[in-house]
């Protein structure tokens, strides 16, 4: 037998329930609509974000690989420093210019000779 | 000869707009929210207890759904598939505060009998009620929500929830169980 507690609690679950089923809220679509724009415009952005930095990526990789290797950088630097030692030298002579358009001419013992004479 | 713009059952009139909304038509998206929000704001009510947080927690279903437009496949209906993500929001809003929406709930009670007394059993029968089912745990607070309050068949809140519906029915059967024994002061024991 159907015991009337039973039933009006299974009664009284349904409607309590039911009342609640439906909550309307006025001007939720509206502020719905606007959440979604606003969610689009980040999400552009967002996507405009990342292939920016891709692009950038790419880029530094691009110069990165193409720089002169290590071993060729030092040979130009040897290369430097051994024209930088014959200018010193040259600057030693007191008439760089002149001299080294002597110098296939001239002798190095006279050189030696001119460079070493008493007043000079 | 006039032809008659069939009137297309919920199901269809969603796949349309669905498809418009993927296309960003944001008329439609209006429209679909316009028939949908209000179920789905009950159900979250249910669920936390809050209307500001149900609010909040429906608004990010919707926007998640704006966001899965494209792909979206009519395989389920979409109310069933609103709620579904409602269902995860809800979990994942739970783990976030680290304990069950055991609060006491915002309620107003629509009475709708003349009688003030009666209004009045209303409004405690209706507080008792949604404090008891706060009280329940959260699997079986969802299933009973969906079965008493939206009117779902088992199938659709086991696809809804991602469990066979046998551990459905006995959640539901459960929470039965326990909903009578924490109301046991309006129904007496059994």
């Amino acid at each position: 037998m159907d015991n009337p507690n039973h039933k009006n609690f299974e009664q009284e679950l349904a409607a309590s329930l039911s009342r609640g089923r439906s909550v309307a809220v006025p001007g939720f679509a509206d502020r719905l609509v606007g959440a979604v724009r606003a969610d689009r415009r980040r999400r552009v952005v967002i996507r405009w974000s990342s292939v920016a930095t891709a692009a950038a990526a790419c880029l530094v990789a691009v110069l990165t690989l193409s720089a002169p290797s290590e071993e060729a950088l030092n040979r130009q630097t040897f290369a430097l420093v051994a024209h930088d030692e014959s200018a010193q030298f040259a600057d030693l002579l007191g008439a760089s210019a002149d001299l080294s358009l002597l110098s296939p001419a001239v002798e190095k013992s006279s050189v030696a000779e001119v460079l070493n004479a008493p007043g000079s | 000869m006039s032809q008659e713009e069939p009137t297309l059952p919920d199901d269809e009139d969603d796949k349309r707009l669905m498809a418009l909304v993927a296309e960003g038509d944001d008329d439609a998206l209006r429209l679909l929210v316009h028939r949908h929000h209000a179920r789905l704001v009950g159900y979250l009510r249910g669920e936390v207890g809050s209307l500001a947080t149900a609010e909040e927690l429906a608004m990010e279903v919707f926007i998640r759904l704006h966001r899965a437009a494209s792909r979206w496949r009519p395989e389920a209906k979409l109310s069933t598939y609103l709620i579904h993500i409602a269902h995860n929001l809800v979990l994942n809003e739970w783990r976030r505060r680290g304990r069950k929406p055991t609060t006491a709930l915002e309620f107003a009670a629509e009475p709708g009998d003349s009688s003030q007394q009666s209004a009045r059993r209303v409004a405690e029968l209706d507080e008792a009620f949604q404090r008891a089912i706060a009280q329940l745990p959260p699997e079986q607070r969802t299933a009973i929500l969906l079965v008493v309050q939206q009117e779902l068949p088992y199938e659709e809140i086991a696809e809804i929830m991602g469990v066979p519906v046998s551990s459905v029915k006995t959640w539901i059967h459960r929470a039965r169980s326990r909903l009578r024994e924490l109301l046991k002061d309006f129904y007496g024991n059994e």
